[in-house]
């Protein structure tokens, strides 16, 4: 990797002194440990890396579609443990045997989910007893029931979710960025790589469950209203990332006015990753933890937002600030 | 930042600590001298401030339960939706209380008035529906002819509405009839329902006179009156269809009658009894094959008056108390466990700023607790879940702070003065993200899914409370930490070099 030979040391002592704000700027400063990566120059490389990973989801999405949960599919839902603990087979024989359209999932606890399309509740008792009879005594842990209703309203009201957040997350960064050299253009320079960097975590998080569901036909993978959520909470913190580095960027705009954008970008690239990685980090673990030691309930809200939280880091300092670049270049403001 | 460090904000970050630590406490003593389970509503919980008691609300999928979405159709003409949809509440309200179920939660929802949410805890799915749906509209027709109608009680005849319902009653009670050998269901009607009994007895007799034990001509199916549950137009527009007629015409079957969607056909039949005399008073009598049980239930669900509209369950959910406490579990240890992760790496990584940064992080988790309690929070899976994520979070803006703070070590600062500018110079950042998390999380409490909303509340008021803890807390503790002088030394503070000062 290069070095970028401009911010030096000096340079960076003189940037103090226009700050005004240290008291012996003569004082010698350390070269910073942290290596000086050149992430701009570099950027058509990053921006390929996302697209190896985003193209294929979106092929999947296309062709595929996804594994839906129950509460955007529809159906009846059991969750069952029998006091015999049939082997799946068994369990599997029984639902076909029912002709309802049954289809059954085994849990990790050695439990079964078995869904049908959306029964009454004098069919779900029906149901109950004649699963009874075929597998002996069971216990229920749960059921859920959806209608079509209910499913496709979940749907509308998850897609509006994620597009009105979106716009209200680009209009609170062009306010917040407004002013910058460049005004109200510079600030929807700004609010719209935030917005495509987002875009591109939503899109790697909803590719890859879409690959692990109609793909690997994993449960994992199942797309429901804890994805929602954690596609919501990613779009988040996606931005939270970006807003710390184009914030740096902003300072460093008024600070250091003898780089070039290209240069202030990468400074503050550099300065703001190891904050974000750490971050990032802690969360990660924290996440782990849920994903390990939460249950087969959160598990899958756990995996969508460390996919989720991985691609907003990588987004945040290989997407959204090389964008920013890129849409300068193509509209300067100066 | 001089603001932060004055003394009326340590006061109110001391305060708050108190309260929550007095909150987050309250009850576990009494809970265990009583030895009453450490969670739930327990009778005569301390502080109880008029009923309104301090406990952590347990959401259906933690406490076990039933939850079901109800549509209202058949909305009658010319009354308010608001208004209807409000009787309907009241409605369901008494026949759930019926049940004995602690905290019912009925709620109306929907754009026009047309959804009620039920949350039931303790209570599976049949009963729920059985309880709320059962025992639906009483109505009384007489027959008029129709040589089409060749099934029913009556063939040649369909049943027309006479204006008289369920609505028109009083009271009802369940007796033994005067041989004392069967159950009947005695009814009052108002006095408007009375006075068009009157008027229907008095047809009935007048369509057909004579006395119908000795003559066969007094038996004319116009003489009449048949009493069915929730009979619609719909089924009496379907009349003239014998599969559609010999169903209907079966005995009432609550069960169907609960679980009723737009398709099924049920029985709804109760008797068809010929009119003596004219009955005048308003007292009137229901006899039919009753048991016990089925003829108290048709007088509950007489008093408890009838639903204006037809409810259509939309979705169920039944979750078993097991699994609810193993959810509570299985989040109590992921939530733990994530805290003692991210203390340990504060700790390691930013030495006694980490330290610091971690007890601001108790002080805030014990602060989003108490508001759990205090407002109260229902807490869900998602809810728990918002809540452990709002730990991870709550660090960042610590994070952002202690890097900027080794930064400004680095370009040549006083320690004091490194603190003061890093706080300062972060506070945009750290503004900005949150705000921006804050509105992810307000439009997903409006605009998301119903279980969506639980993970937005939660994770809101937890980045309000990071915002105090990371930046009032720790800057204030740092600085107090600050002033001694051998707290300054590089090890520590996980910098390179230190000027002195």
């Amino acid at each position: 990797m290069s070095e970028v030979s401009d911010a030096t040391p000096q340079q960076q002592v003189a940037d103090m002194i226009e700050d005004g704000k240290a008291q012996q700027a003569t004082v010698a400063v350390r070269e910073p440990r942290v290596r000086r990566l050149n992430i701009i120059g570099r950027r058509n490389w990053f921006f390929l890396l996302s697209l190896v990973i985003i193209i294929p989801g979106i092929v999947s999405m296309w062709h595929n579609h996804f594994l839906l949960g129950i509460d955007f599919a529809g159906g009846t839902e059991f969750t069952v443990t029998f006091a015999d603990k049939p082997d799946l087979a068994t369990v599997e024989r029984a639902v076909a045997a029912e002709n309802a359209n049954g289809s059954v999932i085994q849990t990790a606890n050695g439990g079964y989910i078995i869904r049908y399309p959306p029964l009454g509740a004098a069919q779900q008792t029906n149901i109950q007893t004649d699963l009874q009879n075929r597998l002996g005594a069971m216990n229920v842990q749960q059921i859920l029931e959806v209608g079509g209703t209910i499913a496709g309203e979940t749907i509308f009201y998850s897609i509006l979710a994620v597009v009105i957040a979106s716009i209200a997350i680009l209009a609170l960064l062009a306010i917040r960025f407004r002013n910058v050299p460049g005004g109200w253009r510079a600030g929807f320079q700004f609010g719209g790589s935030a917005l495509a960097a987002l875009l591109h975590d939503v899109f790697v998080l909803t590719g890859v469950f879409s690959i692990l569901g109609t793909v690997f036909n994993s449960r994992l993978g199942q797309i429901d209203a804890f994805f929602v959520t954690a596609v919501l909470t990613v779009v988040g913190f996606s931005v939270h990332d970006t807003i710390v580095v184009f914030d740096r960027i902003r300072e460093n705009l008024r600070v250091s006015q003898r780089l070039s954008f290209e240069q202030v970008v990468n400074l503050s690239i550099m300065q703001t990753a190891a904050r974000s990685i750490i971050t990032s980090f802690t969360v990660v673990l924290v996440l782990a933890a849920i994903f390990i030691a939460g249950g087969a309930t959160l598990q899958g809200l756990a995996l969508a937002l460390l996919i989720g939280i991985i691609s907003g880091t990588y987004s945040s300092i290989f997407n959204a600030a090389p964008l920013l670049v890129v849409w300068r270049r193509l509209q300067p403001l100066r | 930042m001089q603001l932060v460090l004055s003394w009326p904000i340590r006061l109110f970050v001391v305060a708050v600590l108190v309260f929550s630590l007095f909150v987050d406490g309250a009850g576990y003593v009494y809970r265990f001298a009583n030895h009453y389970p450490l969670q739930g509503n327990v009778p005569g919980l301390p502080p109880n401030f008029g009923g309104w008691q301090l406990y952590f609300h347990k959401g259906l999928d933690l406490a076990g339960g039933t939850h079901i979405d109800y549509s209202l159709t058949n909305f009658p003409a010319g009354q308010s939706r608001a208004d209807v949809q409000q009787r309907t509440i009241s409605v369901i309200n008494k026949r759930v209380n019926a049940l004995n179920v602690s905290e019912p939660e009925i709620r109306g929802a929907g754009s026009n008035y047309d959804r009620i949410t039920v949350d039931l805890a303790g209570v599976n799915a049949a009963q729920a529906q059985k309880t709320i749906g059962a025992v639906s509209k009483l109505v009384y027709t007489k027959w008029v002819a129709d040589a089409k109608a060749t099934g029913g009680p009556q063939p040649g005849y369909k049943p027309a509405f006479t204006g008289l319902t369920g609505d028109d009653i009083q009271s009802a009670s369940a007796a033994i009839d005067s041989t004392g050998t069967s159950w009947v269901v005695n009814v009052s009607f108002t006095s408007g329902g009375g006075t068009r009994f009157d008027q229907l007895t008095t047809a009935n007799v007048n369509a057909c006179p004579g006395d119908p034990g000795t003559s066969q001509t007094a038996n004319c199916p116009q003489r009449h009156l048949a009493i069915w549950l929730d009979l619609t137009q719909k089924d009496i527009d379907n009349w003239e269809d014998p599969s559609y007629v010999a169903k209907v015409s079966q005995p009432y079957d609550p069960g169907c009658l609960a679980a009723q969607t737009a398709d099924t056909v049920c029985g709804k039949f109760l008797t068809d009894p010929i009119t003596l005399t004219e009955i005048a008073g308003g007292n009137a009598t229901i006899s039919g094959a009753f048991t016990q049980q089925s003829a108290q239930d048709l007088a509950t669900g007489i008093n408890s008056g009838s639903l204006p509209v037809d409810l259509v369950a939309l979705d169920v959910t039944q979750v078993s108390a097991t699994l609810g406490a193993e959810s509570v579990k299985l989040s109590l240890a992921a939530g733990l466990l994530g805290l003692a992760i991210v203390v340990l790496f504060m700790i390691i990584y930013y030495r006694m700023p980490g330290l610091l940064a971690s007890l601001a992080l108790l002080f805030y988790a014990g602060a989003v607790l108490a508001v759990f309690k205090v407002v109260p929070v229902t807490l869900t899976l998602a809810g728990i879940t918002g809540f452990i994520l709002s730990v991870g979070m709550a660090v960042d803006a610590n994070v952002l702070i202690f890097e900027r703070f080794k930064e400004e070590v680095r370009a040549g600062r006083t320690i004091t003065a490194a603190v003061d500018a890093a706080v300062r110079r972060a506070w945009p950042a750290i503004r900005d993200s949150n705000t921006s998390t804050f509105i992810t999380c307000v439009i997903l409490g409006f605009v998301g899914p119903s279980v969506v909303k639980g993970f937005a509340i939660t994770l809101a008021i937890g980045v309000l409370a990071s915002l105090v803890s990371s930046i009032v807390v720790t800057h204030n503790l740092l600085a107090i930490v600050l002033t001694g002088s051998s707290f300054r030394r590089p090890a520590l503070l996980g910098v390179d070099r230190v000027r002195s000062v």
